[in-house]
């Protein structure tokens, strides 16, 4: 290895250091504050090092890791958001008993898997990432081991991920049978060259897509999501939400890249039936629920939706449009699942409605944060989450996709809807919330967080063109 | 194709054929025993539905997973000239990491057999 390949890996280095630097700080003092501190120091030095990296990029390593403009965006995305879950984490076990240390552990792997995704370029090197994420998941998933429903969840998420993965798993040998390489760039050409059997490879890359879509939890391949994110503990449901997802839309992103927009159109019609689908299943589905992290989750079903829109309808606008859309997705998912987690109790999470009646009135900060949050999901103008839908109506009107176009204005009606009835339960005069769920104290940490997360959807609601400038030194270097 | 096909179908007949005939000609009865297991004529005491010590098991799993690790340092060693110190580095980061590994299940107690300490102080308490 290099001196420069070694200073461009140095941040996925750093997270998996500080990941074993947490084990052995818990198995000789376990300490709650302790823990996170460490993580903390770890994602920062990993996010400095980011900057050194950027220096010697793009760099290959080895045949499996390309450290490029993209990676070290979607690298620096995914670190923020791990270390914004640690700090809701650690509000959030304060409160119950049990371990902590090892959420911040299996956090800490579960954000370096992610990072080898989003900066992979081999299927083999892709197949470790999504391991490496996924099986710190299960047991992050069933982390309170004392209740019920988060190990039904994780063992739910165990079995489905499991035979996910086996779908990709045999993908990818078929396209290596036939093709002879896993290196994304080699197969692209040698698909584009022709001389293969096409069936087999049409056969193999939907196996591949399967895998894909069921961590994306795209339509077909939903039907985990609200049982697992109601199950799991909060900031584990914001971490499932955002990293998960993002990592895999950054390798997605990679591929359409390399693909060049020059996908078939029979495949395009399959995407946008997906697409279409996800958002009408994901917003019905969750006007028939009054369990708020299930109408979360129902809703991040449909986001990923609108967000396949922006791959399909964007065009050359299609990686700014899709990244721009993540970012803000990202931020609000991570802010409402956060939010859950900060308001709820020893005895039991925040997770009806009932419990969020008259919120405003018991603590107006918090509830002001997440009716902020709330509205960015809807799409409302001044957040992150408006200008995210508008780069996806331009990108798609440049194209003019109207069928796509008019499923999202449709769908974007039907999200306001259930958005706004957790806002006005909110701001109901107090009734009878179920006793157990409001928690007594601030958890400072994670208000703080909170309060950040919301000024930054404000932000880039308002002045989007910082972030934007960001984004495309970012996707067009690639 | 076809032939996959008939031997499908074929598969899907018998395993029908077999399920709807047991159904049909097998014999029914409810008597006062014939839910419980057969033991040779004696009459079954207690429930089967014991509880084991499962510590073996997390014993066997950690054999397994340093058992495994173990291969790759055997194919570090087959190659270990041609690797020359760039391969020993790697190879001591790895096995590092596996040391680190051990000292957190020796702390948290994963590698004692038997009954935890604190219960077997409780028990001389008694």
């Amino acid at each position: 290895m290099t001196e420069a390949q070694f200073v461009a890996l140095s941040p996925l280095i750093l997270v998996g250091l500080a990941a074993l630097v947490v084990m052995l700080a818990a198995s000789f003092k376990r300490s709650n504050g302790l823990a996170l501190g460490l993580t903390l120091a770890g994602f920062a030095a990993s996010l400095v090092s980011l900057a050194w990296a950027a220096k010697v990029a793009p760099v290959q390593v080895t045949p499996l890791i390309l450290i490029d403009r993209l990676a070290l965006f979607y690298l620096g995305l995914v670190f923020l958001t791990g270390a914004a879950v640690a700090l809701l984490g650690h509000g959030y076990f304060e409160k119950r008993a049990g371990y902590r240390d090892e959420f911040y552990m299996l956090l800490l792997m579960a954000t370096l898997g992610a990072g080898v995704l989003v900066a992979t370029t081999h299927f083999a090197a892709l197949f470790i990432g999504l391991e490496l994420l996924t099986i710190s998941l299960y047991a992050l998933v069933g982390y309170t081991r004392t209740e019920p429903r988060s190990l039904e969840a994780g063992l739910k998420y165990l079995v489905l991920a499991t035979v996910s993965t086996s779908f990709l798993l045999f993908g990818v040998a078929l396209l290596y049978a036939e093709l002879g390489t896993m290196e994304f760039g080699k197969m692209v050409d040698l698909i584009r060259q022709g001389g293969h059997r096409e069936t087999l490879v049409n056969g193999a890359i939907a196996l591949v897509g399967i895998g894909i879509g069921f961590k994306l939890a795209l339509v077909p391949l939903h039907m985990w999501t609200p049982d697992v994110y109601e199950g799991a503990p909060a900031p584990v449901t914001a971490f499932v939400a955002t990293v998960s997802k993002g990592a895999m839309t950054a390798v997605l992103l990679r591929l359409y890249l390399l693909v060049g927009g020059a996908i078939p159109d029979s495949v395009m019609t399959l995407l946008s039936v997906i697409a279409i689908l996800s958002m009408f299943v994901g917003n019905l589905l969750a006007l028939l629920q009054d369990n708020v992290k299930r109408i979360l989750a129902y809703s991040s079903i449909a986001h990923l939706g609108y967000l396949l829109v922006a791959f399909i309808a964007g065009g050359n606008f299609a990686p700014e449009a899709v990244t721009y859309y993540l970012i803000a997705y990202m931020a609000t998912s991570l802010g409402t699942f956060g939010m859950v987690s900060v308001i709820s109790g020893r005895e039991r999470e925040a997770e009806e409605l009932r419990d969020y009646a008259g919120l405003f009135w018991r603590r107006p900060f918090e509830a002001g944060v997440f009716a902020a949050m709330l509205m960015s999901l809807a799409g409302i103008p001044l957040t992150a989450g408006f200008i995210g839908k508008f780069y996806l109506l331009a990108a798609g009107v440049d194209m003019g996709a109207w069928v796509l176009l008019g499923s999202v204005v449709i769908n974007s009606a039907l999200g306001l809807f259930y958005y706004l009835r957790i806002v006005a339960s909110m701001y109901a005069a107090e009734t009878s919330a179920k006793p157990g769920a409001a928690a007594r104290e601030v958890a400072l940490l994670g208000s703080a967080t909170l309060a950040a997360l919301a000024l930054c959807l404000i932000w880039l609601g308002v002045f989007p063109a910082g972030l934007i400038t960001l984004i495309r030194s970012a996707v067009l270097g690639v | 194709m076809w032939p996959l096909l008939v031997f499908i179908a074929a598969v899907m007949v018998v395993v029908a054929a077999q399920i709807v005939l047991s159904h049909f000609l097998g014999q029914r009865h409810r008597e006062r025993a014939t839910g419980e297991p057969y033991e040779s004529g004696i009459v079954s005491e207690g429930s089967a539905r014991l509880r084991f010590s499962a510590t073996f098991y997390l014993v066997a799993m950690l054999f397994v997973i340093f058992d495994l690790e173990a291969v790759y340092i055997f194919s570090w060693v087959i190659s270990f000239r041609e690797l020359g110190w760039s391969g020993y580095f790697k190879i001591f980061v790895f096995i590092a990491i596996l040391l680190a590994s051990l000292v957190y299940l020796w702390r948290i107690g994963a590698l004692e057999a038997g009954p935890p300490k604190r219960r077997l102080r409780e028990a001389e308490v008694k």
